[in-house]
């Protein structure tokens, strides 16, 4: 199998090929030769310099990778060109399995608005919108019948790019001449279409696997509302806000929409949730999802395993309440390389100590390891923090202590961030929608989240100072700036344990 | 031996001194008993003792007191004697000035809290120079605008100062780890 991605995904796929007794190779741009998912593989083939554009987006050389090592199929991952349906055809085309969904599927699903209308043909309810990709002068008509607020959204679109808020109607031609230059730039494409804008929903989305035999498995819903500028950072399943009736609803449409437009592998419907408990779908991502940990946590399903079996042609045979019906709660932390106390600015470098949490219901899925560099040309994230437990309120304190056990030195992270928002109240009372927290970092104004308190600075203040002591080395090298990166840890360490000796025998 | 360790652009002085097989260290004139073992290149697990400061009983005996466990680990920052420090697992910015031996200091650093160095985290391009030489800052106020990632990324200090040194221009390309700044 090759893997054409990199990162914790790659290492993910890589175990589940283990498991199936399947070779995993890996790819590797030039940032990328150390890395934790070529040194788990197999067998590794270099794809091109650092940039994406010149490597794990060049469709060329990932084939012809795949041909040199002999495999005989290739899993895209998410992001990079999971989604490109001219990839999946040049993995088919060369005579490779693609473990994703046919071409046709990526295409008709990844078009926004053939997406709304295959849901529409397949009686889903979707956000009131338009089909098409609209001309400048039936933007204002359809804006008035769609009603205010509104976004206009590309037809090519992701990630946020390309929307626009409307308030009214004076707003409107302005946010489209926005919205189109920042479709065209992006995408190459400067399409749009116009959605209403649901007040303080949520993202709710349902997982499904289809087999090339008919047969379309829902699974319980995915809780996505915790969003930093349209990112997820937090996920959790089931949602709070979904009972057994709408979870039935929900999974029904959803399965509905990937047989209407013969659907087959992973996929992920996206819908929002207003606050009226009415749903509607948003889109569908024709990829396995970052969040999939959680929903194999509650399910004891093993997602990327299926979607190997799924393109071998085996038959789903998954009961489909074990799909739909949660074993107890499971919650997911994104954690980056990222400075939350400056903007959430990334903060590439290398990662000088890594520790991760384990214990009773801790699932950690990294793509990193100490040392390694975090690089800056790919999302820089550490790992997916993934906590389980008999239900929400254990799942929650089980996350804060696998937190407080997490341990990162070298660079800045978000974990200070995830300790603080898993005691916010709205948090623990599942009060929140996707702008929550948009709203409650811009209301804490730039204080800090790695704050320490005074404790705790009297801690570091004697641990700094015992450590200088102990190890003058490692302390004036500090003091000279010389050990920005790389002072001889192999050293240090045979000259401490020296020191540990002198001190024991004391 | 004597440090000055600031945090928080708070300094403190911290005297170390060996207690048999521990330490007594001192924060400011408040003494704790130190148990220290090393466990790995970068980490010592303290037992620390409560907040009390240190008795000894009748006849010398000292009292036996709760031990607080903790686990310090650091390692060297970007700038000059700065020190990224983890308390468990809890990020704390030390900066560790002049060694003293018993008052004799050892790199000739100047006394009172370090410059703060201003230093690009990645690539990218200066976009505005928001400071003069000469200017007081307050924490958290912002120096420069640096353009990386498609995002442009405001740079603060992180207590207060002056603006001692500006090395950077708008315009200017940087890599990272250029210095930009040093406020003292």
């Amino acid at each position: 199998m090759l893997i054409a991605n990199r990162g914790e995904i790659a290492v993910r796929v890589a175990r589940a090929c283990r498991e199936l007794g399947l070779s995993p190779v890996a790819v590797y741009s030039e940032c990328d030769r150390a890395a934790l998912h070529v040194r788990y593989a197999d067998e590794a083939y270099p794809i091109g310099p650092s940039a994406p554009r010149e490597s794990y987006l060049r469709i060329d050389r990932l084939i012809e990778a795949a041909k040199k090592s002999g495999a005989d199929a290739v899993h895209p991952g998410y992001g990079f060109l999971a989604e490109n349906e001219a990839f999946a055809q040049a993995v088919g085309d060369a005579g490779l399995t693609f473990i994703g969904p046919s071409p046709a599927a990526i295409r008709t699903m990844g078009s926004k608005t053939a997406a709304r209308a295959a849901a529409i043909r397949a009686g889903a309810p979707v956000v009131p919108g338009t089909e098409e990709a609209l001309t400048d002068t039936d933007i204002a008509e359809v804006a008035t019948s769609i009603g205010y607020p509104l976004l206009v959204k590309a037809v090519a679109g992701g990630g946020g790019k390309g929307m626009r808020t409307v308030a009214d109607a004076s707003d409107l031609a302005n946010a489209v001449r926005a919205a189109r230059s920042e479709a065209g730039a992006a995408f190459g494409d400067a399409s749009v279409y116009l959605e209403r804008r649901l007040t303080r929903p949520r993202h709710i989305e349902v997982q499904l696997l289809a087999d090339a035999h008919g047969t379309v498995i829902p699974f319980v819903e995915r809780e996505c509302s915790i969003q930093r500028r349209h990112q997820k950072v937090v996920e959790e399943t089931p949602s709070l806000v979904v009972s057994p009736s709408l979870r039935a609803a929900m999974t029904s449409a959803a399965a509905a929409i990937a047989k209407a437009v013969g659907y087959t592998n992973a996929g992920t419907i996206e819908f929002l949730v207003d606050e009226d408990g009415r749903f509607y779908f948003l889109e569908m991502n024709t990829r396995l999802q970052v969040e999939h940990p959680i929903t194999e946590l509650v399910t004891g399903l093993d997602l990327v395993r299926w979607q190997i079996r799924i393109a071998r042609g085996e038959r789903l045979d998954i009961d489909p309440a074990r799909a739909l019906v949660p074993n107890g709660h499971a919650i997911e932390c994104r954690i980056y390389a990222e400075d939350p106390d400056n903007g959430f600015l990334p903060s590439p470098g290398r990662i000088l100590q890594l520790r991760a949490p384990a214990g009773p219901g801790i699932r950690d899925d990294s793509g990193t390891a100490a040392g390694l560099d975090v690089p800056i040309f790919y999302d820089p994230m550490i790992s997916k923090l993934a906590a389980w437990a008999e239900d929400r309120p254990l799942a929650i304190a089980r996350m804060r202590r696998a937190l407080g056990e997490y341990l990162i030195a070298g660079i800045k992270t978000t974990l200070p961030f995830f300790t603080w928002l898993l005691a916010q109240p709205e948090f623990l009372d599942g009060r929140f929608h996707t702008t929550y927290l948009d709203e409650v970092l811009q209301a804490r104004n730039g204080v800090p989240f790695a704050d320490a308190g005074a404790d705790v600075e009297e801690i570091a203040a004697i641990g700094a100072a015992l450590q200088a002591m102990l190890s003058p080395s490692t302390s004036s090298a500090a003091a000279n700036g010389s050990a920005a990166n790389g002072s001889a840890p192999g050293a240090q360490t045979w000259r401490a344990r020296a020191r540990v000796e002198g001190l024991r025998g004391a | 031996m004597q440090y000055e360790v600031e945090i928080g652009g708070k300094v403190r002085q911290v005297v170390v001194t060996r207690t048999g097989g521990a330490f007594a260290v001192s924060v400011d004139g408040r003494t704790r008993q130190v148990d220290a073992v090393r466990v790995d290149a970068n980490t010592l697990s303290l037992l620390v003792d409560s907040l009390l400061p240190a008795e000894h009983g009748p006849a010398g005996q000292r009292d036996a007191r709760a031990n607080r466990v903790y686990e310090v680990s650091s390692a060297p920052g970007l700038g000059a004697g700065e020190l990224q420090v983890h308390v468990g697992s809890a990020p704390v910015a030390v900066t560790l000035n002049g060694r003293r031996r018993w008052g004799q200091k050892q790199d000739g650093r100047g006394a009172g809290s370090g410059p703060q160095r201003v230093i690009a985290p990645m690539p990218g391009k200066i976009v505005r120079v928001l400071v003069n030489a000469g200017d007081r800052v307050s924490p958290r106020q912002s120096v420069v605008v640096v353009e990386a990632m498609k995002m442009e990324n405001e740079l603060r200090a992180s207590r207060e100062g002056t603006i001692a040194e500006i090395h950077v221009r708008q315009g200017m390309s940087v890599d990272a780890g250029t210095l930009l700044l040093v406020i003292q």
